[in-house]
């Protein structure tokens, strides 16, 4: 049975939820952040660009897709109103894990660091298979 | 499926979406569009009047319909999808040392398509004027799912349609050679230098864009308090070149968004004639609106708090008193229906009926 969050974690995940929020709420929506952003440039979808996570988690919904952000920043560099989106990605993506909402390849990451020391277990794959952006 | 992100345009209203659709191709294009009772186009949702924002309906979002295809180098012409980003199409072209001129501030996200439907101006209008003029042909996917190519003569009824009439997957556009440009930082002392200046600027012949800033916004860019031009020229004549030349047009491109974050988040684009901008700017400064904009085509920008719907109306009366156009070259979408003048409403209403009898298209927009 998965695992439910504690009362505490609750409160936390909940605060953390206030946080973003306050981060956000200057943004106007106007989307130059969108620019370089590289996963935007990729795959396409606004949902899964700055301006996205901003509207989705000013709407207090915290989706898997903020899982997909690199945290490579770029969004912020572009942001004229220097808005840490970022910052607000890292502690909603807490948030998330709090709330026992981590993504299947979180979970797995963190089985394998609590049973073998290695993110990747006991069949860590091989060089050539890793790759990085 | 998350739809908000697609709820939203960047005019600050909320819409409902039922679906988004991304199409990769154009055949796509026209099976979505044969099989869906009612569609909100979107391109890279930069509008700033709601023309992106969905009416309960499917959002058909052109952004992977990014294929940038023949390059004739001869004739200086390209063909590209209707979601190329602007900028990305810049990047491809500099290869190749052309360039396509029109520079809306949205540059690097705004998309081919919404350039067309909006027919999107920019800072380079005394220039290059707006999109539509470097559009050879367009290719519109009809309400029926049909496509079909509109040249010269046809293409009016889908540029500055704001996507009410048909899908434009596809363009044409005519290029220049690539140009070097800089430019310059000019503060002014009052609003009659301002104008003065500005029409001698106009008259240079190597200038490619002359922008206002009035006195609140250059505070707001740590510039001293004063109306200020940038002007651009296509030789040396600007003193700023090269990075310092970048930072000032990216300093300009940030101006909107920097208002917003004052609380200025309604901005409009009313549009006069030269002889009449000193009564307007003065209106605005009298009224304490703080504005920049395009003034070497008459384009200028007034920004707004969300509760100055009441100025915002006031200021569309002296626009028009003054024989101006209440949107210049952000289009109508939601925001501005109701200042639409009524004949200018029965022609839309004309063309609409015979492109698009079924209402498919962006209903609730501009009519
Ligand atoms: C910071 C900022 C600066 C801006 N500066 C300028 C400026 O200098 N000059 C200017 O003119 N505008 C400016 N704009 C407004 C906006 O960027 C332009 O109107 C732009 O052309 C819209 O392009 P888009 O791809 O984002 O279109 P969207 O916002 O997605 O759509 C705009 C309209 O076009 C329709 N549409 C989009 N794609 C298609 C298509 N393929 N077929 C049919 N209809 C379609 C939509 O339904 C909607 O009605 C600015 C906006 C921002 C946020
Ligand atoms: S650039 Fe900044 S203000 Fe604009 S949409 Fe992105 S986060 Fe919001
Ligand atoms: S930090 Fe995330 S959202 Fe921002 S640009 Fe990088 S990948 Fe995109």
């Amino acid at each position: 049975m998965k695992e439910k969050p504690t009362k505490q974690e609750k409160i936390q995940a909940n605060n953390l939820i206030e946080e973003v929020t306050e981060i956000l709420g200057p943004c106007v929506k106007c989307g130059m952040c969108k620019s370089n952003c590289p996963v935007f440039k990729t795959i396409r979808e606004e949902s899964i660009s700055p301006r996205g996570h901003s509207i989705s988690l000013l709407n207090k919904k915290l989706e898997e897709s903020l899982f997909d952000c690199t945290l490579c920043k770029s969004c912020e560099r572009n942001c004229p109103l220097g808005i840490k989106i970022c910052d607000s990605i890292t502690k909603a993506r807490e948030a998330l894990s709090l709330k026992k909402k981590n993504t299947k390849q979180n979970e797995e990451m963190l089985k394998n660091l609590e049973e073998t020391g290695n993110p990747f277990g006991n069949n860590p794959p091989k060089g050539e298979e890793l790759f990085c952006c | 499926m998350n739809l908000l992100p697609y709820e939203y345009d960047a005019s600050q209203i909320k819409g409902k979406a039922k679906q988004v659709i991304f199409p990769q191709s154009i055949g796509q294009v026209k099976s979505i569009v044969a099989t869906s009772p009612k569609i909100t186009i979107r391109g890279g949702g930069t509008g700033l009047s709601g023309g992106a924002v969905p009416n309960g309906d499917i959002v058909l979002d052109t952004s992977k319909l990014k294929k940038i295809g023949k390059l004739d180098q001869q004739r200086k012409t390209v063909e590209v999808e209707a979601g190329v980003i602007l900028d990305d199409l810049e990047a491809f072209l500099e290869d190749y040392n052309l360039e396509f001129p029109v520079n809306p501030s949205s540059h690097t996200i705004c998309t081919i398509g919404g350039m067309i439907a909006t027919d999107a101006v920019g800072s380079r209008a005394i220039k290059y004027g707006a999109t539509s003029k470097w559009a050879r042909w367009i290719e519109v996917v009809d309400s029926k799912g049909n496509i079909g190519r509109k040249g010269a003569t046809e293409m009016s009824d889908y540029t500055n349609m704001e996507g009410i009439t048909g899908v434009i997957v596809k363009a044409c556009l005519n290029l220049i050679p690539k140009q070097k440009r800089t430019a310059s930082l000019i503060p002014v002392k009052d609003l009659d230098e301002l104008l003065e200046l500005t029409q001698k600027l106009k008259s240079h012949e190597s200038i490619s864009m002359v922008e206002m800033l009035d006195e609140f916004t250059s505070k707001g860019l740590g510039l001293e308090e004063k109306y200020h031009l940038i002007a651009e020229f296509e030789d040396n004549t600007g003193k700023m070149k090269d990075e310092k030349y970048t930072e000032l047009l990216n300093l300009r491109d940030k101006v909107g968004p920097l208002l917003s974050r004052e609380g200025y988040l309604m901005i409009e684009d009313p549009k006069l004639h030269h002889n009449k901008l000193k009564d307007f700017l003065t209106w605005l400064k009298i009224k304490k609106i703080p504005c920049f904009g395009h003034i070497s085509v008459g384009i200028i920008h007034p920004r707004f708090k969300p509760n100055e719907e009441k100025l915002i109306s006031e200021m569309m009366k002296v626009v028009k008193k003054l024989g101006g156009q209440v949107s210049g070259e952000h289009g109508i979408g939601i925001l501005k229906k109701k200042f639409v003048d009524p004949q200018d409403k029965n022609i839309i209403i004309n063309v609409k009926k015979r492109t698009d009898p079924e209402n498919k298209f962006n209903s609730g927009k501009i009519i």
